[in-house]
């Protein structure tokens, strides 16, 4: 036999159901802006129908419904999308911090313009030919000097500006290792948090919004991938668990290093060490808190720490960006990395250019040697080299340390305008002028590459040029698909006011109506027990 | 697909700001009149860029060079004009002193004049143009020709002393100290020797006889015959001034001054004054200058010719740099402005499109459910 109050229990149910919807709805409105909220939905579960089957159960026409209740708040939100939106994410990282290293570069180099350092040697070369038509007049070696000093000059701003720049990544580096720390450790605390929580069978979906969302930032520095592992006691099917982060290749192959590790709840610290001669980066180490705080811990004898150098470290990202923009000793020993690489195509290309300079200047005859009727010796150099002693091996530091020699500086008449002719020189002969105003069209050797000092600049400005456009289009398309993902993931998560307003009134009518059995069943009882027997 | 309110707003978002970057890009275009404004906008255009200027300012630099070159050879021509015109002047007058019927004191007059146009002679050929001697080879900050270091007589006691300093010039002809072998002797090109010892002066030569073998004859010259001059009198610097035109032409500038300006040059007009201040001249005497005269004459003549060709080919390459400078300056152009019609094309359709785009948003955005739910 029913209970006569069957129907009010049925219609309260209802009516605390509905406002448990309307209550998520308003939660839903709430955060329609709010960054990384994924709306919420109310899993309505009717209550057990009566009567159970049983050995002494009612004999009634069955089942009859006994109502609905709220079984779970559960946020709405795909996994595989996260997957593919992290993986999108350290690409754009990586690109985007590559393709700002490179604008940087590019507007330091500032090719081509009228400034550039290719239109200051054009104009260098220029100045030597007008030595050469007016060998003997002083104002014609004065703009030889002059032109000079600014190619120096160039060269020496544009490697000291690129140091700066090196030093910015250098903080830069920092400043993300320490980033993916911090986000490491609030992962873990959310870990925790939401271990605590899940046993009890609860969904603490405001923790996994945020954890999802340190997940995304953290994605953008370093390629991880995520593995849930669950949280144990009376944890419902659907709770998320605890993450365990690892970091991954772009083929998404695990490199070896668990950031944050979800079962023991802890999280790894990322360290960059920096070569003591060269200051590029030696190696990126992992390991947890409590070894690096250990007084005698040493990176490099450690066991149980994870340690890569930069070629090995494939975790995509903006860290992996800035290691190699910033520069880093390769397995080999070479030094490698965007700018180092610059440094080295300049100091190459000066170094070549003033040796080959100056054998030329050398040959030649000066005003003064002329007035002696002797070549000086040792002979005079244009260009020199400020305090550094370099040779064709090591050549390190030639761009930012090149100027007109003393010589020169001290004496416009010590610039060599005539070539040797039976063993004099003439005061009007320009022809060595000449010839060093063709320096710039001699076959040097540029490390290995024979070609001009034109060519040759050419070629690096081109190749960086490449450089920039090739990370400037990938940041382009990674950040389109970043975008594209983003936009499906909202599509399933987002919050649509539209959708919230429909909601809301269906389940404002559906409390309402709830209600109003309420009053059909209080009219029922009132005939039965005010209206019966009287 | 599920599309949301914050969807919706931030594609427009996305979209609006695409459109301000695209304007901002044809902003730069149409402001710097490039087609682009980093390397990295077009790597090739870049590198091509870099290049093709510095064949325009190669190009420029040669034009200018240019300019020197014709200094040089229009005062060059201009000069050496003025040397035949004198030339024909002295010529003139050795004619006219040739005649027996002058006496003593024309003569000396003739001298005189013919003393005031070597002088004229010696300053066209130190001559200078844009501040340089352009008749001294590539010693072009020393003055070729120095007077008093010509015309010594045979009791100078520094010639006495060191023979080999000095050089003698008689009947058109050179004659170097001959070595210390020789002790006293100058020998010429051709093998003639002149022996000076003390006031002795004896000239030595070979002739033909009828026969046509060779003959040795000895003669003895006056002291007023000759012309001793040191060495170092006139410049003997003949190198080449060479100024590049075109890319790895290098242009001689300056005539061959020793094909001018030479010892024997002045000093057969040396010899000239003194014959006609030498009473015992006779006409014969002097008529002979007028050989040596016209053998001067012939090589200032070669030497404008070989200068006028010269001229032509300079001409022939200004016309060269001129269209070089055009091709260059277009094919830098091609390369690296931007065509400003597409550009303002495309700076109007890219702001239709802004339009657009922002009138849509502002359609889309705005109203929602709530608007209609009252």
């Amino acid at each position: 036999m029913q209970s006569t109050f069957h129907g009010l229990e049925t219609a309260r149910r209802a009516m605390f159901t509905q406002q448990t919807a309307l209550h998520t709805t308003g939660h839903n409105i709430a955060n329609a802006n709010t960054p990384g909220y994924s709306r919420q939905r109310v899993n309505f579960t009717q209550t057990e129908a009566y009567p159970n089957p049983g050995m002494n159960r009612p004999d009634i026409p069955g089942q009859l419904g006994t109502g609905v209740s709220a079984g779970a708040i559960q946020r709405i939100r795909e996994g595989f999308l996260d997957t593919q939106y992290r993986a999108e994410t350290s690409k754009f990282g990586y690109w985007d911090a590559r393709q700002v290293a490179l604008h940087k570069m590019e507007d330091i180099m500032n090719e081509p313009t009228e400034d550039g350092l290719a239109q200051t040697m054009d104009r260098f070369w220029t100045s030597l030919q007008d030595l050469s038509v007016h060998p003997e007049d002083s104002g014609a070696r004065s703009v030889v000097r002059q032109r000079g000093m600014a190619v120096a000059e160039t060269f020496n701003y544009t490697s000291e500006s690129l140091k700066a720049i090196q030093r910015d990544l250098k903080n830069e580096i920092n400043v993300t290792a320490e980033e993916v720390n911090s986000l490491a450790r609030q992962i873990n605390n959310m870990n925790t948090q939401i271990a605590s929580v899940e046993p009890h069978g609860f969904l603490p979906n405001d923790l996994y919004d945020q954890r999802d969302q340190l997940v995304d930032r953290l994605s953008q520095l370093v390629n991880v991938k995520v593995e849930p592992v669950g949280s144990g006691g009376l944890a419902l099917d659907i709770a998320e668990g605890k993450y365990t982060i690892k970091l991954v290749d772009q083929n998404g192959r695990d490199i070896g290093v668990t950031l944050v590790d979800g079962k023991r709840l802890e999280a790894n610290e990322m360290k960059v060490a920096y070569d003591d001669d060269t200051g590029l980066v030696e190696a990126v180490y992992f390991a947890s808190q409590k070894t690096q705080e250990d007084p005698n811990f040493d990176y490099k004898t450690n066991g149980g720490v994870s340690k890569f150098t930069v070629d090995n470290f494939h975790a995509a990202g903006k860290m992996k960006a800035d290691l190699e923009s910033y520069g880093y000793i390769a397995k080999n020993g070479e030094e490698k990395g965007l700018y180092p690489e610059m440094f080295q195509n300049l100091d190459q290309m000066v170094f070549a250019f003033a040796a080959e300079f100056n054998a030329v200047h050398n040959s030649g005859w000066s005003l003064n040697e002329i007035a002696a009727g002797e070549k000086s010796d040792p002979p005079i150099n244009f260009f020199e080299y400020r305090g550094a002693d370099l040779t064709i091996v090591n050549f390190k530091g030639a761009a930012s340390n090149l100027k007109v020699s003393d010589a020169i500086m001290a004496g416009l008449d010590n610039i060599a305008a005539s070539t040797d002719y039976q063993g004099k020189g003439f005061s009007g002969d320009g022809s060595n002028a000449l010839a060093l105003a063709n320096v710039k069209d001699a076959s040097l050797n540029f490390g290995g590459t024979t070609t001009n000092v034109q060519s040759f600049y050419q070629g690096v400005i081109g190749d960086m040029a490449v450089h920039t456009n090739e990370a400037e289009r990938m940041m382009r398309n990674s950040d389109t698909l970043r975008l594209s993902v983003d936009q499906r993931r909202e599509s399933v998560s987002g919050v649509s006011l539209d959708e919230e307003m429909t909601n809301l009134i269906q389940f404002q009518h559906a409390y309402n109506a709830a209600a109003k059995m309420i009053s059909v069943v209080d009219d029922m009882l009132d005939r039965i027990i005010n209206g019966l027997g009287r | 697909m599920r599309v949301t309110q914050t969807m919706l707003a931030n594609n427009s978002l996305r979209h609006m700001s695409n459109g301000y970057q695209n304007l901002g890009k044809i902003m730069d275009q149409l402001a710097t009149g490039k087609k682009i404004n980093r390397a990295s906008q077009d790597p090739v255009v870049a590198m091509n860029g870099m290049r093709y200027r510095t064949q325009v300012a190669e190009v420029e630099q040669f034009k200018r060079n240019l300019g020197e070159v014709y200094n040089w050879m229009d005062t060059a021509d201009a000069t050496l004009d003025s040397v035949t015109q004198s030339l024909h002047r002295i010529r003139e007058l050795t004619v006219q002193a040739s005649n027996d019927t002058y006496e003593e004191t024309q003569r000396a007059n003739i001298s005189k004049e013919i003393n005031q146009l070597r002088e004229h002679l010696v300053a066209l050929g130190n001559s200078k143009a844009n501040n340089k001697y352009i008749f001294n080879g590539t010693n072009t900050t020393t003055q070729p020709i120095d007077t008093t270091k010509m015309d010594l007589k045979t009791d100078n006691e520094e010639f006495i002393a060191n023979k080999e300093n000095f050089e003698v010039t008689y009947n058109g002809e050179l004659y170097k100290f001959a070595g210390d072998n020789g002790g006293n002797t100058f020998q010429s090109t051709t093998g003639k020797t002149i022996e000076i010892d003390g006031e002795r002066i004896t000239h030595q030569y070979t002739t033909k006889d009828e026969n046509g073998d060779d003959k040795n004859s000895t003669e003895t010259l006056k002291d007023n015959q000759i012309v001793i001059s040191y060495k170092d009198a006139v410049s003997t610097n003949n190198q080449k001034v060479n100024i590049e035109v075109l890319k790895g032409i290098n242009m001689n500038v300056n005539i061959n001054p020793g094909q001018v300006f030479s010892s024997d040059f002045f000093g057969d007009i040396i010899r000239l004054e003194n014959a006609l201040n030498d009473s015992s001249s006779k006409s014969g005497d002097i008529t002979k200058f007028l050989n040596n005269i016209s053998t001067q004459m012939d090589k200032v003549v070669n030497e404008r010719a070989e200068l006028g060709a010269r001229y032509n080919r300079v001409e022939m390459t200004e016309r060269r740099i001129m269209e070089q400078e055009v091709i260059a300056k277009r094919i830098m152009s091609n390369n690296e402005d931007a065509d400003m019609e597409k550009v303002i094309m495309d700076l109007k359709s890219q702001e239709t499109v802004h339009r657009a785009a922002l009138a849509a948003s502002a359609r889309i955005i705005q109203p929602s459910l709530m608007d209609f739910l009252r």
